[in-house]
């Protein structure tokens, strides 16, 4: 079942289309990450999906609900992480009343609600400053307990708007594993804006990619990333002569690219099979004393940089 | 259960603003202008004309006693600027426009956080001027009156609730046009100048020798009800239909 299907989606804000007849479906239990520049349309898309805003032509499905017909029931079964949640909460409010209030605005069994806080609190390292005023928090801390309040009521639908993007790495690496598990443990559904390709490439088994307003590209992310196998990155590292392996790497008329990096070239390479051979006797008969020559794997952000420059493979 | 989760918005509102001690103390401090101001001329009769002090009372009753309601609509619009523009400019009103509240439950939720607190004050106000006032005029040995008298009593207790209703619905209709709480008390100041108007009605009732007729006063005062009752239907309605997420978040 697909949890998620965006149909013609369009908001306008005065001449700015900021979102564009979009076409999106995401299925149940899948970790959909949504990439984009700034200003690309992400935030809009998630606060028309959590009925924030109101579409000026087409519609979204949110778990079986009409954006616009069901607005209540859609946003009963979703959870919203807004952008820069960690600014989202009530300062004066301690932390644990934070998320109470909000699970009482949900409809938590009175029962079981102070079960969950403790159980999410504790577990976003957060439970020792539980009495603590939400303003009082790191950004990092604000944001992890915005985290919680979107978790707290169990939606089956997750909107996060740049769930990472106040975290340090420590905690952001947290934060992905807490998603993996809960969307498999639960089969929730995560729907993530992101311009962060490494954590999106890491974590999101699906992802599309958005600008100004129209999905570019969409897919597994398995999918896209071997559609950059037709040529490959090799990063070469030598004892000493950097410039000149540079020079010969750029003469080469199968070298797409070569740049230097720190201590090493990276090049990218048209049929590598083939190629890579050629390259290595050339920079060995140049009397260099190769270190290294290893295959780099093709990232989403080679994609992201060719989709986004207007070259769509 | 529409009203249980607007009562959670209410407390949460109320909790936050006695948590601010300007906000605790200033609404305590403009509610206590009306009695004391009453307090203070029954006291200065009481002293100066013990023995007529009952009747003169009884006679600028009608004139003086709607101040103490003027004053209250005073806190009402200070709340209600706080509990609409102030989630915004908190930020937290995206997290609590996602919630399942429907428009209406969110709207009466913000005017009982508003609502409660100004009836408490205007409550209050009127208990202590009536005790201060029987005090003060048994001290002197002077006949009793109620101040504020009957006439004054319904003024306060129909028209008051009333006009602080309206007061607040006015309230959610500039939130969705104003981005600051400061250009809502703006805002607010202008309207509290204009729903003060109603209550200022009851002096009609005077005549030139400084004479009170009680018909008129009863008559001005159900005219004044009902002019208050029109406008807060009237804001009411057009807060709840002009009410618009949308535009609350995109602005
Ligand atoms: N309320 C609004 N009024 C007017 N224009 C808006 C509004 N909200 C967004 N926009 C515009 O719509 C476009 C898309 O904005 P959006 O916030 O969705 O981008 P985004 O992809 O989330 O960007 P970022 O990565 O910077 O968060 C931008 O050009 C933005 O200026
Ligand atoms: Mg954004």
């Amino acid at each position: 079942m697909d949890e998620v299907i965006i149909s013609g989606l369009t908001k306008r804000f005065d001449d700015l289309t900021a979102v564009d007849h979009i076409e999106l479906t995401v299925p149940e239990g899948s970790i959909y990450g949504l990439l984009g520049p700034n200003g690309a349309g992400k935030s809009t898309t998630i606060r028309l999906l959590c009925t924030l805003l109101r579409p000026n032509e087409g519609t979204a499905k949110v778990g079986g609900y009409d954006i616009i017909e069901s607005p209540v029931q859609v946003r009963e079964i979703t959870g919203v992480l807004p952008e820069e949640g960690n600014h989202t909460l009530y300062q004066t409010m301690s932390a644990y009343e934070n998320l109470e209030y909000f699970g009482n605005l949900y409809g938590i069994p009175r029962d079981e609600l102070p079960t969950r806080i403790e159980e999410l609190l504790t577990f976003m390292d957060l439970w020792e400053r539980k009495d603590d005023p939400a303003g009082e928090l790191s950004t990092g801390n604000r944001q992890r307990l915005a985290l919680c309040r979107a978790l707290l009521h169990r939606p089956k639908i997750l909107l996060l708007d740049e769930p990472t993007s106040a975290l340090d790495p420590v905690a952001a690496k947290r934060v992905r594993e807490l998603i993996l598990s809960l969307a498999e443990k639960y089969k929730q559904t995560f729907f993530i804006n992101s311009h962060n390709l490494a954590e999106v490439q890491r974590m999101c088994d699906r992802i599309a990619i958005i600008d100004e307003g129209q999905i570019l590209l969409s897919g597994a992310t398995q999918e896209l990333r071997s559609r950059l196998q037709a040529s490959q990155n090799f990063r070469i590292r030598v004892v000493d002569d950097l410039e000149n392996t540079l020079s010969i790497s750029k003469a080469m008329n199968f070298v797409k690219s070569a740049e230097r990096e720190a201590d090493s070239i990276l090049v990218t390479i048209d049929d590598p099979l083939k190629n890579n051979t050629t390259l290595m006797q050339a920079l060995i008969s140049k009397g260099i004393h190769i270190i290294e020559f290893a295959e780099e794997e093709a990232t989403l952000e080679d994609l992201y940089l060719d989709v986004i420059k207007g070259g769509v493979k | 259960m529409a009203l249980q989760k607007s009562m959670l918005v209410a407390r949460a509102d109320l909790k936050m603003a006695m948590k601010v001690s300007m906000v605790k103390y200033g609404l305590i401090l403009i509610a206590a202008f009306g009695p004391v101001m009453l307090i203070a001329t029954v006291l200065l009769i009481a002293l100066t004309a013990p023995t007529v002090a009952a009747a003169t009372l009884a006679m600028i009753d009608p004139l003086l006693s709607p101040m103490v309601g003027i004053i209250a609509i005073i806190p009402a619009s200070l709340i209600s600027a706080n509990a609409l523009v102030g989630e915004r400019e908190q930020n937290t009103l995206e997290p609590l426009l996602c919630t399942p509240l429907t428009d209406r439950e969110l709207l009466l939720g913000k005017l009982l956080s508003s609502f409660i607190p100004s009836i408490a004050l205007l409550l209050g106000s009127i208990l202590i001027t009536e005790v201060s006032t029987i005090f003060i005029l048994v001290s002197v040995g002077s006949e009793i009156v109620l101040v504020p008298g009957l006439s004054s009593l319904f003024l306060l207790l129909t028209t008051g609730p009333t006009l602080i209703l309206a007061m607040v619905s006015v309230m959610i209709l500039i939130s969705g046009r104003v981005k600051r709480v400061y250009e809502a008390y703006q805002t607010s100041g202008a309207t509290v100048m204009l729903f003060i108007i109603p209550m200022l009605l009851p002096m009609i009732s005077m005549d030139t020798s400084g004479n009170v007729d009680m018909n008129l006063v009863w008559f001005s005062n159900f005219i004044t009800l009902l002019i208050a009752i029109l406008l807060a239907i009237v804001t009411w309605a057009l807060a709840i239909g002009r009410f618009n997420r949308d535009k609350m978040v995109s602005m």
